[in-house]
């Protein structure tokens, strides 16, 4: 299925070629153990360029989550490093974190608040004070939410609704980076849709997005580069072009059930990931 | 970015309904317990007013001295309607008498038992219970609630450090919870003075440094529950464990502290006392008995050989200085056991003390307790109280009874009547009636013991230095915590 923003993002990668430029999220030799032996991650690299949606598959405890907890700073790799526009989240992770946004699985902001209250809490956290109401209701806008809604309380909005502030929260934070945790996981289909359209816009703006996922469909649809991980292992990645005629699902399947462990030769590194 | 934070909190807690219903319950209570308070502190007043008038008007009717008895109240004081403390638990009045001893009798709780079982409520007992379980409410989920919630990794996907966090946390939660309800507190005030509550400098550094205390001891309570807080994963675990930390330090700890100490120091109940005193003063009887026994045998021996006239010659001799002689062991006898009786008192008080200050000693690992020590000290109800009262009254007594005495003897009379033998008019009984009244102008006045701001709040320092030290270890804690809390 053709990408709805293929031709920007075509233009985008006119650009990323032309300008040799550094990846703004990049996991290098990222391992962690943690203290009961188990291996969430082994040897992890993944780089995001600029411009890039970079999709993680796996199963549960695969180490998606994981490797955007450790760029985050929530837990330290056991080695390795985790660089957000070049700064190493874990030794100056306040430095790291002025250039990257998130959206969790499941957005929970505080239910006393209305919605335009949260997202002025969480934007002028993210150390942008100089937005008026209009940019905050200009971003809902944009993010699909009904403006009846920008001043009701949080504790009476849907799942999906707080999903759409919790991108406009990243939107307006205006980070280069932004890090994705299952975004799309018990939204509806239509609500699905609106995000992946709205992801695409910002990866179309130069973002460099890092997201985990379930939904191969829609990893497929909007990625340009797919991992899939399991055991905390990188086992395959395949850029966008190398997925075309591809029934990624099988694929999934048949990595995540180990039948292509002897091919790990055929885990496709592009260039402008080396 | 500390500013945001601290603001993000304070809307927080301004906007979630838990403030409302704390905030509504808080005003009702804390205004109620004072218009009580004032209305108790008033109608004590009158009656100390109209019993000071009572025992003047008796003074004054009396036509001799000798027959004089007057009783002295405690005097009301303005600060038992935020701190009732042993107010009414200790006795009004006096009786003031040369012979017999000073006690205070009639508590306000033994003249009204019903109150006696529905305790009075004051600002302390709603500080002390009420205030640090809303305390307790409004952090027990501060930063695992947070977690749990998701906006903790929400808020530390940006660029927040740990510290600037907590300190904003705790600053959000204290000014929340501390200056909504001082607004109450300052109204109380107000209504207590327009309700003519006469509160003097003193008193006003008291009620400061009263709020001072108060406000310690709630903030230790948003210092544990943080602590709890920052040590649990769950809201639901960390909430049951402060419950059991409240029930403990508040309920439990001050209680089982004085039954603590009265295993550890025992002291002797009035029974063992007395039986004691019994015990000591039948052997040294019974010790004289046998001496005086061998002494006259002794004696006898003496005589032993004499003529009946002889004997009686000798015993007129020496019987004055063998008076003398027994009348001095008699007079040894009785002063040993009036000296045991004293030691013995005396050893019993010092063990009482012993076992009050180990009670307090103990009760003291409880905030609970300091904050009620150092609150009823800085009112004035405090445990001192009653021997404060006793000891000015005895003061009283002593100088009213040699006024007294030395009145009924400028009147002629001693002991209450002379008795005048006349050969013309035979035997005559005075009662020095001379159907006037007595002048009581200057008859010394009793006047209640005075507690300076200064001594009050110097007696409480120890309580506030451990509310203080409780307050930087819970913190202390509560940043070594949150440092390695797991944000996930």
């Amino acid at each position: 299925m053709p990408n709805a923003d293929s031709s920007n993002h075509n233009t985008m990668e006119t650009a990323n070629e032309t300008i040799k430029q550094a990846p703004l999220l990049e996991a290098r030799n990222l391992t962690k153990v943690y203290e009961d032996g188990v291996k969430a991650l082994d040897n992890l690299n993944i780089k995001v360029m600029p411009g890039e949606i970079y999709a993680m598959l796996g199963g549960n405890g695969a180490g998606k989550t994981t490797t955007i907890n450790i760029f985050l700073d929530f837990i330290q790799p056991t080695s390795g490093n985790a660089f957000i526009n070049g700064i190493d989240s874990n030794s100056d992770p306040l430095e790291a974190k002025k250039n990257v946004a998130f959206v969790s699985e499941n957005v929970q902001l505080y239910p006393n608040f209305t919605a335009l209250q949260n997202i002025d809490f969480f934007v002028r956290l993210g150390g942008k004070s100089n937005y008026k109401r209009s940019d905050y209701e200009n971003a809902l806008t944009r993010v699909g939410l009904q403006s009846e809604a920008f001043d009701k309380k949080l504790r009476d909005f849907s799942k999906g609704m707080r999903q759409k502030c919790g991108i406009a929260i990243a939107i307006l934070k205006n980070a280069p980076a932004i890090l994705l945790d299952e975004p799309t996981s018990g939204l509806d289909p239509k609500a699905g849709k609106e995000f992946t359209k709205l992801i695409g816009e910002l990866r179309d703006e130069g973002k460099a997005i890092l997201m985990s996922t379930h939904d191969i469909f829609r990893a497929k649809e909007i990625s340009d580069h797919v991992g899939i991980l399991n055991n905390g292992e990188l086992v395959a990645q395949r850029t966008n072009a190398e997925l075309k005629g591809v029934n990624l699902e099988q694929l999934y399947v048949e990595y995540m059930a180990g039948y292509m462990e002897e091919t790990n030769q055929n885990l496709v590194l592009t260039n402008d990931l080396n | 970015m500390i500013k945001l934070l601290i603001e993000k909190e304070l809307k927080n807690i301004l906007l979630s309904p838990k403030f409302a219903a704390t905030f509504l319950v808080c005003s009702i209570l804390i205004l109620t317990s004072v218009y009580i308070g004032v209305q108790e502190y008033h109608t004590a007043v009158a009656q100390y007013e109209a019993n000071q008038q009572i025992a003047t008007q008796d003074i004054a009717q009396a036509t001799n001295w000798g027959s004089v008895r007057n009783q002295v109240h405690r005097k009301p004081n303005p600060m038992q309607v935020f701190v009732s403390g042993l107010h009414f638990d200790v006795g009004r009045v006096s009786r003031i008498s040369g012979s017999q001893d000073v006690k205070l009798i009639r508590s306000p709780y033994s003249d009204e038992t019903l109150f006696a079982l529905f305790r009075f409520i004051d600002l302390t007992f709603i500080v002390q219970v009420v205030l640090s379980l809303f305390a307790i409410l409004f952090t027990y989920d501060a930063i695992n609630g947070e977690r749990e919630n998701g906006t903790l990794k929400l808020a530390f996907a940006n660029s927040v450090s740990r510290a600037s966090y907590l300190i904003s946390k705790f600053a959000g939660v204290w000014i929340g919870l501390i200056v909504p309800l001082l607004i109450p507190i300052l109204i109380a005030l107000l209504v207590t003075t327009l309700m003519g509550v006469p509160i003097s400098g003193g008193d006003w550094a008291s009620i400061s440094g009263f709020i001072g205390l108060s406000i310690l001891y709630v903030t230790f309570f948003i210092g544990i529950g943080l602590l709890v807080s920052s040590i649990t994963r769950k809201s639901s675990l960390s909430f049951l464990l402060l419950l059991v930390i409240w029930i403990g330090g508040v309920l439990i700890l001050p209680r089982m502290s004085v039954m603590a100490s009265g295993q550890i120091v025992e002291v002797e109940s009035i029974a063992q006392l007395e039986a004691k005193q019994e015990a000591y003063q039948k052997a040294r009887w019974d010790e004289y008995s046998s001496t005086i026994s061998k002494t006259w045998r002794e004696r006898s021996q003496e005589m032993e050989g004499m003529d009946e006239a002889e004997r009686q010659a000798y015993r007129d001799e020496r019987e004055w200085d063998w008076l003398e002689e027994d009348d001095a062991a008699r007079k040894q006898v009785q002063l040993d056991i009036t000296d045991n009786n004293r030691k013995l008192i005396e050893e019993t008080m010092n063990q009482k003390k012993l076992q009050e200050r180990v009670a307090f000693s103990l009760a003291r690992i409880s905030p609970a307790s300091s904050f009620r020590l150092a609150a009823m000290n800085i009112a004035g109800t405090d445990i001192d109280m009653k021997s404060r009262y006793e000891e000015s009254m005895r003061g009283y007594r002593d100088d009213f009874t040699a006024y007294t005495q030395k009145k009924q003897a400028e009147s002629g009379t001693r002991n209450g009547f002379n008795i005048n033998i006349d050969s013309d008019s035979g035997v005559k009984i005075d009662f020095g009636r001379d159907d006037q009244t007595l002048d009581t102008s200057e008859m010394p006045q009793y006047s209640a013991p005075v507690l300076t701001a200064g001594s009050t709040l110097s007696k409480s320092v120890l309580d506030f230095g451990l509310l203080g030290i409780f307050i930087i270890l819970t913190f202390a804690g509560t940043f070594v915590s949150f440092l390695r809390y797991d944000m996930r």
